[in-house]
């Protein structure tokens, strides 16, 4: 093409919102002026030439155009609006058999339309965008746990409640927590940690408590089943087997009366030899739980308990003749013995690596159980909540584990329950932001430590790692080039295996393979294990362009894939030995590019015979961002009730009703270029003995012959359209929520910056990276406040 | 031993002996004998089942009315329990259709099966449907049984891209909403769903005495309760409606812990039935196993409320084993085909056939003096009717079980164009004790018998 003129590109096919994105204006939106325009210039055309089939709820294509009354609609509903001007552009659109539309009225509803929705402040403060609160997905989940403590906890792809939203998995508004959830994160923690850390086996326990009757005082009291009482100097006294020597607890529930606000004093013995004296604070009504600890030898031990203070005073009190005025006695109400075995401490050989690493202090002479507490569970809080950690956090982690420790947990198992609320808790389970409020300067960076969780979770879908994190520590994550550096260190990284799993498996649809169940019988070539290397092939080469930072167009056109000889032999390719994947060029084959690939070509098609209309569609739902509108409610029934012929024929019957036609000239000729590959993939010629007929003629009227053609043309005439959709395909993905009319500012940019090198792939990374929306946290900006 | 009277403290010395704490008083079993009168009483279960599509009604629709109809080609397979077998002609699910919406009855029908809303189009960020009537009951219901209800289904949620026409994959893949915001994700995994209501435990864990692992969990939740309590103050209004979920996720299992006394057949009450291995390969087998469980989980009294989605909405898995290798939601678009309608009557068949084995076993189970069967009310069917049309009205929807004897025996119930499906769901709110005389878009109360 030599010199572009407007009508002349206006004829260019699906790609014409290229210009809408050029050059947003810097100056405010002058919505009296734009209202005008709408009522005085629009609407007239609008009610002249599609009001009547798009009104009401029953209207054409479930498009309604009679609630727009403001410029200001228009732009809350600015995607409707895009694909109005496409289809009013490629000239669908008033159908063929509706009232035709000039020419002039036409160029002035597209030009009125791309100048209202286009209308973006991208001035000094672009809204960057707000980002709901995003739960760690599955994939997040189990990589995190990998990383953080070298376990491969599998039943996390059982974790319910990731639902897709804008193609993604990873979207913070549609990541839900139903309690099932919450259940298996509980579990998941406990079973992690005692995983990670061992904690010694708690030992045997002992326990032994007495019928009162049976320790009767032989002088000075009186025993019965609910008490014993004790009121002179007087001792009970029994024998006890001690099975192991180690320390054990007298349990007893006692109560006494007082002389002089005095209570009972109580000497308890073991063998004669005295262990410890208390004093009694508790009366008779208030009786209360003593322990006294004793070390006891193994083999029969002689226990007692005397009552050592016996005091009285004389004198009258009304109403209790014959009794002293204050008496002291001691009651016993309960007496029992228990002790536990020490639990053998597990062989420091037999420990794995994440509890020597975790346990990096225990309870010693030098320091107490709270000083060795504080020092381990701040060390892995920090990485478990991926930013530093406050003293008063600290504090009640230290709090909950010596409960713990308190209740008789070991202190492994003190730490593990500890670290089981960090896996619980909302500080671990969501990417957690609070950034400070706006300020006249612009929209607030989101902290070092919260921008290195968005880069580590963006490219390799885990935690940052202890380098990430100490850039932040040190505040050099911003600085010149350290991001840019780390981008690279990243993507080279086998971690960015990740991003290739969960970006492109969903972008290109391919999570969605392990559903296709091609019939046996007609593709016998194809099972699982092909499925499997196929889409082995794609990621492969995925990673293969990422990693050698080619131009992301080479996604479309590479003369090169990555096989191994099975998958060879399915495609009929020879000279490929061996299971290892490697590269292979397709120079002299007919193929290029992932549209060739049996992955993708696959999951576009239907059990037992491709699907053009579904290939079609893929095409512009993935590579070019158009999203066909979807096929109007209650499909017109076709005047045949059957369709015969062969699939094309069939197709371009269907493509004869006029409400078909016009979305499906967009889809089927793309889909029909493709028709030389089966159902799974192989390349063909004939199909049920006809020959394939691959040709066709573009909406814009090129005509092609193959699906190489079809791949030329998105080469040559798309590129920008596709570069455009991978990056906001990729921005989703990155930031984890839909994009918004005003990340178009930041589009813009990636889009350029990425432009002058070639669309190299690292190239747009990093400028995602830089970008404002992943860089900043603004607001939710829905248009709500417009009417 | 007497006179014991000791903290709780002091008695966790004792780590490996049974001890009861204050807020797991009466971990024991407790028997029919000690339950209170009304509580005697068989109680009152609702079930809901979705399958996708709709139907190919021809083969659907009985012929005659009242009692003495004739099952049709698709639901023959319930005929040995035709006396409970309501079949239900003409209701209409009007929040499926598009109101202006324009495509996605898939994923609008799905939310709505149990909603009667009409879900807001998005893709994500601003999820609106309603409170679903089996969360409605759960809400009032579901202290009484360990489970306040229970979401079963064979798939997980969709795994990428769109999920239909621009609504995100949380409508068409979830049936139990709690709010308009919150769907109930379902659990499809046999083994884990055993484990949930049979509390399938390792040796690690058993090392453990049950209430002290319940004290340690407890001591977690409230640990991060405070947590989330302490973040809530810091964010803004969609991450609170995030922590919200949190927040109630937290609290709805600590109530778990504390009603695990429920549990009537005690620890060990499962005997003939072993723990299943994973998510069997094979549909009918994972079918099968899930419809086990859901039934071991109303004979065990585990709970009284649950939703079973059959398939996803819009699912297009083929069925080669059965003769239909192509994709469902495929050959549900049958242009008037008639090799395709007899596809899809196969597939709805084939369902049916399955829910006919979940029906065999609570009819095989006793309870006083009929069977489990005499004290359910299962809805089984479709949001949408003729899957080519994507029309919502005439839906194909079966009404299973006897409600305790509120319902003499099985018909077949035409009703006036338009009956709203939440009619059957008000009805069915009024059953279970529920004081409601409106649901979704109900215009009064279904008749039913």
């Amino acid at each position: 093409m030599k010199e572009i003129d407007t009508t002349q590109m206006m004829k260019t096919w699906i790609f014409i919102p290229i210009y809408l994105f050029l050059a947003a204006p810097l100056w405010a939106v002058d919505w009296d002026k734009r209202n005008a325009e709408f009522t005085t210039g629009v609407i007239p055309i609008l009610k002249a030439a599609c009001i009547e089939c798009h009104s009401g709820s029953e209207a054409d294509g479930g498009l309604s155009l009679t609630h727009f009354k403001s410029a200001k609609m228009v732009m809350k509903e600015r995607a409707t609006w895009e694909k109005i001007a496409v289809r009013l552009a490629i000239k669908d659109m008033p159908p063929a058999d509706a009232e035709p539309l000039d020419d002039s009225k036409r160029k002035q509803l597209i030009d009125w339309i791309n100048l209202a929705i286009n209308d973006v402040e991208c001035g000094k403060t672009p809204n960057p965008g707000s980002i709901t609160i995003r739960r760690l997905n599955k994939f997040e989940y189990r990589n995190t746990i990998r990383d953080l403590f070298g376990i491969d906890y599998e039943p996390a792809m059982d974790f319910p409640g990731d639902d897709v939203g804008y193609g993604f998995d990873n979207i913070g508004d549609v990541l839900t927590l139903p309690p099932l959830l919450m259940e298996k994160y509980l579990k998941a923690a406990e079973d992690i940690t005692r995983k990670a850390i061992i904690a010694p086996e708690p030992g045997p326990m002992f326990e032994n408590f007495y019928k009162l009757e049976q320790l009767k005082p032989k002088s000075g009291g009186a025993a019965k089943a609910s008490e014993i009482t004790l009121w002179s100097n007087a001792d009970i006294k029994w024998d006890e087997t001690i099975p192991w020597s180690g320390t054990y607890y007298l349990n007893m529930l006692l109560g006494g009366s007082r002389v002089g606000n005095v209570g009972p004093r109580v000497l308890i013995s073991v063998d004669g030899k005295k262990v410890r004296e208390i004093d009694v604070k508790a009366t008779p009504e208030t009786r209360d739980d003593y322990q006294v600890m004793m070390k006891l030898k193994a083999g029969k031990r002689n226990i007692s308990v005397a009552f050592t203070n016996d005091d009285s005073v004389e004198g009258k009190v009304e109403g209790k003749k014959g009794q002293p005025k204050e008496d002291r006695n001691l009651h016993i109400y309960s007496v029992g013995i228990s002790g536990q075995k020490p639990s053998e401490a597990v062989p420091l050989s037999s420990l794995p690596e994440s509890h020597t690493r975790i346990i990096t202090a225990v309870p010693n002479v030098t320091q107490g159980p709270q000083d060795a507490l504080k020092k381990v569970l701040t060390a892995v809080a920090r990485k478990i909540y991926r930013r530093p950690i406050s003293t008063t956090e600290v504090e009640r982690f230290v709090a909950l584990s010596k409960n713990a420790m308190d209740d008789g947990e070991s202190y492994e198992g003190a730490v593990q329950v500890a670290i089981q609320a960090m896996l619980v808790s909302p500080n671990f389970l969501f990417k957690v932001e609070t950034p400070e409020a706006k300020t006249p300067e612009g929209y607030p960076l989101v902290n070092e430590f919260e921008l290195a969780s968005r880069l580590s979770y963006f490219l390799w879908s885990t935690a940052p790692d202890d380098q990430l994190l100490s850039l932040a520590w040190r505040r050099q994550l911003r600085e010149p080039g350290v991001l840019a550096g780390q981008v690279k260190r990243m993507i080279d990284d086998r971690r960015a295996n990740a991003f290739v799993e969960n970006f492109a498996g969903q972008w290109l649809t391919l999570r969605k393979l392990d559903m296709f169940e091609p019939n046996e019988a007609m593709f016998p070539t194809w099972n699982e294990e092909v499925r499997d290397l196929a889409r082995r092939e794609t990621y492969t080469f995925f990673a293969g362009v990422m990693r050698n930072n080619l131009s992301v167009l080479r996604l479309l056109d590479a003369d090169f894939t990555y096989l191994n000889e099975k998958l060879a032999k399915f495609y009929g390719i020879p000279g490929v030995e061996g299971d290892q994947f490697r590269k292979v060029s397709l120079v002299g084959q007919n193929r290029r590019g992932i549209l060739t690939q049996a992955s993708v070509l696959a999951v576009t098609s239907n059990p037992t015979r491709t699907s053009p209309v579904k290939r079609g569609k893929w095409i512009l739902d993935n590579l070019l961002n158009t999203p066909p509108p979807p096929a109007p409610p209650g499909v017109p029934e076709l005047d045949k009730a059957e369709l015969n012929g062969t699939l094309r024929e069939r197709i371009e019957q269907h493509r004869a009703d006029p409400a078909c036609a016009s979305c499906h000239k967009l889809m089927d000729p793309l889909g029909l270029a493709l028709e030389n590959y089966d159902a799974v993939g192989r390349w063909r010629t004939r199909d049920a003995g006809e020959e394939i007929d691959a040709s066709g003629e573009m909406p814009t009227g090129e005509k092609i012959k193959s699906a190489g053609d079809l791949i030329r043309i998105m080469r040559e005439k798309n590129s920008e359209k596709f570069v455009r959709c991978l990056t906001e395909k990729m921005m989703t993905f990155a930031l984890g929520r839909g994009l918004e009319y005003y990340d178009r500012c930041a589009v813009d940019q990636i889009f350029s910056k990425t432009k002058v090198d070639d669309f190299r792939f690292v190239t747009m990374v990093t400028e995602i990276v830089l970008s404002n929306p992943f860089q900043r946290k603004g607001v939710r900006d829905d248009l709500e406040s417009l009417e | 031993m007497s006179a014991k009277r000791i903290s709780r403290r002091t008695l966790l010395r004792g780590v490996g002996t049974a001890v009861g704490l204050p807020w797991l008083e009466a971990m024991a079993p407790i028997t029919r004998s000690v339950m209170s009168a009304e509580e005697t009483k068989a109680p009152l279960r609702s079930l809901f089942f979705s399958v996708p599509n709709g139907a190919h009604m021809a083969a659907w629709t009985p012929s005659g009315e009242g009692p003495r109809y004739q099952l049709n080609k698709t639901l023959e397979c319930l005929a040995p329990h035709r006396e409970y077998v309501s079949v239900m002609t003409g209701l209409t699910l009007d929040g499926a259709r598009a109101h202006g919406d324009g495509g996605g009855d898939h994923a609008r029908s799905g939310a709505s099966f149990l909603t009667g809303s009409h879900p807001k189009k998005t893709n994500g960020s601003d999820i609106q449907n309603s409170v679903s009537v089996d969360q409605v009951m759960a809400q009032n219901l579901g202290s009484k049984t360990r489970f306040a209800s229970l979401e079963l289904g064979l798939e997980g949620s969709a795994q990428a891209g769109n999920c239909d026409s621009g609504y995100s994959c949380a409508y068409p893949s979830n049936l139990a909403w709690r709010n308009a915001t919150s769907p109930l994700a379902k659990e499809n995994n046999p083994s884990a769903v055993f484990d949930r209501l049979f509390g399938g435990e390792n040796a690690a864990e058993k090392a453990k005495s049950k209430s002290v692992r319940q004290a340690q969990r407890k001591s977690v939740l409230d640990f991060v309760l405070e947590d989330a309590n302490d973040l809530q103050k810091k964010l803004g209004t969609a991450d609170k409606r995030k922590l919200d979920e949190y927040l109630y996720a937290v609290r709805d299992v600590e109530n778990r812990l504390v009603r695990s006394d429920k549990l009537k057949l005690g620890e060990d009450g499962i005997p003939n039935f072993p723990r299943p291995a994973g998510v069997p390969r094979d549909w009918s087998e994972h079918c099968k196993s899930m419809m086990d469980l859901l039934a071991l989980a109303i004979q065990s009294d585990s709970t009284r409320i649950a939703t079973f989605m059959v398939c996803n909405e819009g699912n297009n898995r083929g069925y080669p084993n059965i003769g239909v290798p192509e994709g469902h939601h495929d050959v549900s678009h049958h242009g008037k085909s008639s090799e395709k309608q007899t596809k899809i009557q196969k597939i709805n068949t084939f369902h049916a056939e399955h829910f006919a084995y979940f029906v065999d076993a609570l009819a095989r189970v006793n309870e006083g003096s009929g069977s489990l069967l005499d004290n359910c009310m299962i809805v089984y069917g479709s949001g949408i009717s003729d899957g080519d049309r994507h029309n919502h009205d005439d839906l194909p929807i079966v009404l299973v079980g006897k409600a305790g004897g509120r319902i003499k025996t099985g018909s077949h119930h035409r009703y006036a164009k338009e009956t709203p499906l939440c009619d059957l769901y008000v009805w069915m709110l009024q059953q279970m004790g529920v004081k409601a005389d409106s649901f979704g878009d109900s215009k009064g109360v279904l008749k039913v018998s």
